[in-house]
């Protein structure tokens, strides 16, 4: 029953510009995501302006996921938010593998 | 709605940093010592420096970024920030707002020339170089000092900021390359505060961070990292010496479910000196409210005189609005003018308390006028300034800066005497110069004293003498025989000096405070120095009036100069030819205003007396009627009538008829003209 639920999946694709002057939209979308009753799929390829708000939103979206025994994965994370997540104090894939434990490619 | 001009906003922005850099060099001069003041004027300049280059000012960049330089070894405290420094440190500060005000008539020449000037004043001479190592004398020295003594290795540090920080502009991240830049450094972000979805405000900061710096850099670069933000965070910084500094601290990323607890290694006791500064909280006072941001909002002066123009014109309908309604036998109309009448009066008052500007912004221009005027003529002169917070409507702030740029000039150049003899007066070495700002009533007075050698009184009558305006053989008060110095063309010759050359006599001083509906008092003691007060209205846009009839016209006295109002009595009138009132034991002269106006129409049976004030003169006015207190919207009398000086202006009435203004100080003038004439006549 469980493994039939979590590959329903729901994507997101992360638009390109994700800092502070478009999070606002971004934080609508993934809320609207967890909408629905399917893993979230969080397409980061496509960014290239990230910031701390982009990284926050990551998190707590997340920590949303622990809270409601969602599986959450980021996907493909694009050079631009791989740098920004380093730059944040996510110095590997350990830190980040502990908050998106599912899918991390090459960070 | 036009889009914002970003580039009038740097400049705007610049002048009140260039006023900050110039404020911070001048108490320099006074306190070398005062850390604050040098971080003050750095960041004055690191700001003009990032904005400039942001919006396009390169050449401002660029200088100021060689400025910066510069001054970088005083603010490092390997150089004391000595007078001859500062001197042209303002110069350069006066060269950058040339280049923001006009970049393409600025000559480079001149700024290289201060550069080198900067440059010359900062090296470290041979001497610096090749001495043993300097005596504890600077902090950075103190701190290499600490560094050998604790085996400084490293910082560890704690961030928190507060949450709208984001939504300023700042950006953590680069604070953290910042850091980063230093030596190695290891950051972890602490996520405990980022709440779930739901609850997340996307623009707001939640992370915080501990940061592992290795590198025996000091403090104080630490601190200029975070200058612009220290406000708005929570900064623990704690040194590490080489043993504390574990390689276990080198993990980067503890992979651990709570990350803040992963890195709360027990902190090992912090070394001494540098550690008591360092665990003080870098911010001690309590948190500002996150609505700091919108407690002022900047406005262009010409839509708060706009805003002024409209108010007036409502205060003149509103008016008529309510003569109208006076005639109505309408209760409703009546309750609607009166209500509006309110609301006017409201608007009109918040409309004027925001014209109103603290004196004390017109008061710092001065600093640097005497400090340079004190260089230049070799007196030392102090400044002393007070009542800073006094208000003015902010148009008489701009016409006040000239007259008081002359009567400043003037009690140096001519007030203050040399060192040598004030030394042999008995007096300090030291010459000074106050000025204060105070409010009387509805006026505002604002005083130029010195405590210089006073008036020549003897010069001034032997310069009236030769101008032909005063007999030889005229005995005459010293008061009066200083007021020659408010003649036209006298104190040009007066003032002949390197100094002069804006073209600004006292006559002139005189004639600007007048127009501004204002006037002078001077008091002068020989040897203790002269006292000069400007006494002026609030503002220049709207007054209290008391409307009076006079013959068949209506007049408007200010009523900030009316004393009281009495009735004149068949005995007055009789003793007509004295025009001499007796008011509770004083003799006030009065002026018969039909006379002086020419009006036409028989007498009022009982005529009305207004007792004004003009300085220390008082004078009594008579009118046919008084008809009562009047909103008074000032609008300017046109050049045509430019020579008639016995009204400052003219106002609207509720009817759509014109008032004028009677201006009190020139009817006393022109009424002892009068006066002194009929004496005349009599006697001959």
């Amino acid at each position: 029953m469980v493994s039939e639920y979590l590959k329903s999946k729901q994507a997101v694709k992360l638009p390109a510009d994700c800092s502070i002057s478009a999070i606002r939209e971004v934080h609508g979308m993934i809320r609207d995501a967890f909408e629905q009753p399917a893993a979230l799929e969080i397409d980061g390829s496509c960014v290239d302006k990230a910031d701390v708000t982009s990284i926050q939103l990551l998190i707590s979206t997340a920590k949303t996921g622990r809270e409601h025994g969602r599986a959450v994965a980021l996907t493909a994370p694009s050079e631009a938010l791989r740098n920004v997540i380093r730059r944040a104090g996510f110095a590997g894939d350990a830190a980040v593998d502990h908050h998106f434990s599912h899918k991390m490619d090459g960070i | 709605m036009s889009s914002p001009d970003w580039t009038e906003s740097f400049r705007q922005e610049s002048s009140e940093l260039l006023e900050t850099l110039e404020g911070a060099l001048l108490d320099l001069c006074d306190q070398p010592d005062d850390r604050e003041l040098i971080d003050c004027a750095f960041r004055a300049l690191h700001t003009i420096k990032g904005s400039g280059s942001m919006f396009g000012f390169d050449k401002v960049a660029n200088f100021t970024h060689e400025f910066e330089t510069a001054f970088d070894r005083v603010r490092k405290g390997e150089i004391p920030p000595t007078r001859e420094l500062i001197t042209v440190a303002l110069a350069a500060k006066d060269y950058i707002r040339a280049l923001i005000e006009a970049p393409d008539s600025t000559d480079q020449i001149i700024g290289d020339g201060i550069l080198d000037d900067l440059r010359r004043f900062v090296a470290p001479s041979s001497e610096q170089e090749t001495a043993s190592p300097q005596p504890a004398a600077s902090p950075v020295a103190a701190d290499e000092d600490t560094n050998d003594d604790t085996d400084l290795a490293g910082w560890r540090l704690h961030l928190e900021f507060e949450s709208h920080i984001l939504r300023n502009g700042s950006n953590p991240l680069h604070l953290l390359d910042d850091l980063c830049k230093l030596g190695p450094c290891f950051a972890v972000a602490l996520i405990d505060d980022v709440p779930l979805l739901d609850a997340l405000d996307p623009e707001e900061c939640y992370l915080k961070w501990d940061v592992t710096l290795h590198s025996a850099c000091s403090r104080d670069i630490i601190d200029d990292i975070f200058m612009f933000v220290i406000d708005e965070m929570t900064l623990t910084v704690t040194p590490l010496t080489r043993r504390e500094l574990s390689p276990a601290a080198l993990t980067p990323t503890p992979k651990t479910p709570a990350p803040r607890t992963a890195i709360a290694d027990p902190t090992p006791p912090p070394a001494p000196k540098e550690a008591e500064r360092a665990q003080e909280p870098r911010r001690e006072e309590p948190k500002r409210s996150d609505d700091r941001g919108i407690a002022t909002v900047r406005v262009q002066a010409r839509r708060l005189d706009e805003m002024m123009d409209r108010v007036g014109e409502l205060v003149i309908a509103q008016a008529r609005l309510s003569q109208l309604a006076s005639a109505s036998s309408d209760p409703s109309i009546k309750i609607i003018a009166e209500e509006i009448e309110r609301l006017a009066g409201s608007l009109r008052d918040t409309t004027m308390g925001a014209r109103m500007v603290p004196i004390g912004s017109l008061f710092g221009r001065f600093r640097r006028l005497v400090h340079d005027l004190s260089l230049e003529l070799s007196k030392p002169v102090d400044l002393i300034t007070s009542g800073e917070d006094t208000e003015l409507d902010k148009t008489m702030i701009e016409c006040l800066a000239d007259p008081l740029v002359h009567l400043i000039r003037n009690a140096i150049d001519h007030g203050i005497e040399q060192t040598a003899v004030r030394n042999a007066a008995g007096k300090t070495d030291k010459g000074r110069i106050e000025l204060h700002a105070i409010h009387s009533g509805a006026q505002v007075l604002v005083t130029v004293r010195d405590n210089g050698a006073g008036l020549n009184t003897a010069r001034i009558r032997a310069k009236a003498e030769e101008l032909g305006l005063l007999s030889t053989d005229a005995e005459l008060p010293d008061a009066d025989i200083h007021q020659f110095l408010f003649h036209p063309g006298f104190s040009t010759a007066q003032t002949i000096s390197a100094l002069s050359g804006r073209g600004v006599g006292m006559d002139v001083v005189k004639r600007t405070i007048e127009n501004m509906r204002g006037s002078i008092d001077m008091a002068t003691r020989p040897g203790e120095g002269t006292t000069v007060t400007l006494r002026l209205p609030l503002t220049l846009a709207i007054i209290e009036g008391l409307m009076i009839r006079v013959g068949e016209g209506r007049y408007i006295i200010p009523l900030s100069a009316v004393e009281e109002c009495v009735e004149l009595t068949a005995d007055d009138q009789r003793a007509r030819g004295r025009n001499f009132l007796n008011i509770r034991g004083d003799l006030v002269p009065f002026l018969m205003l039909r006379d002086m106006l020419y009006a036409t129409g028989a007498p009022d049976e009982y005529q009305k007396t207004i007792i004004v004030s003009t300085g220390e003169t008082r004078v009594g006015l008579v009118a046919d009627q008084i008809i009562g207190s009047h909103q008074t919207v000032i609008k300017s009398l046109s050049k045509l009538h430019s020579d008639v000086t016995i009204f400052s202006g003219a106002t609207i009435l509720g009817d759509g008829t014109a008032a004028l203004i009677l201006d009190v100080a020139q009817l006393v003038t022109l009424a002892q003209a009068h006066a002194d004439k009929q004496h005349l006549n009599e006697a001959a």
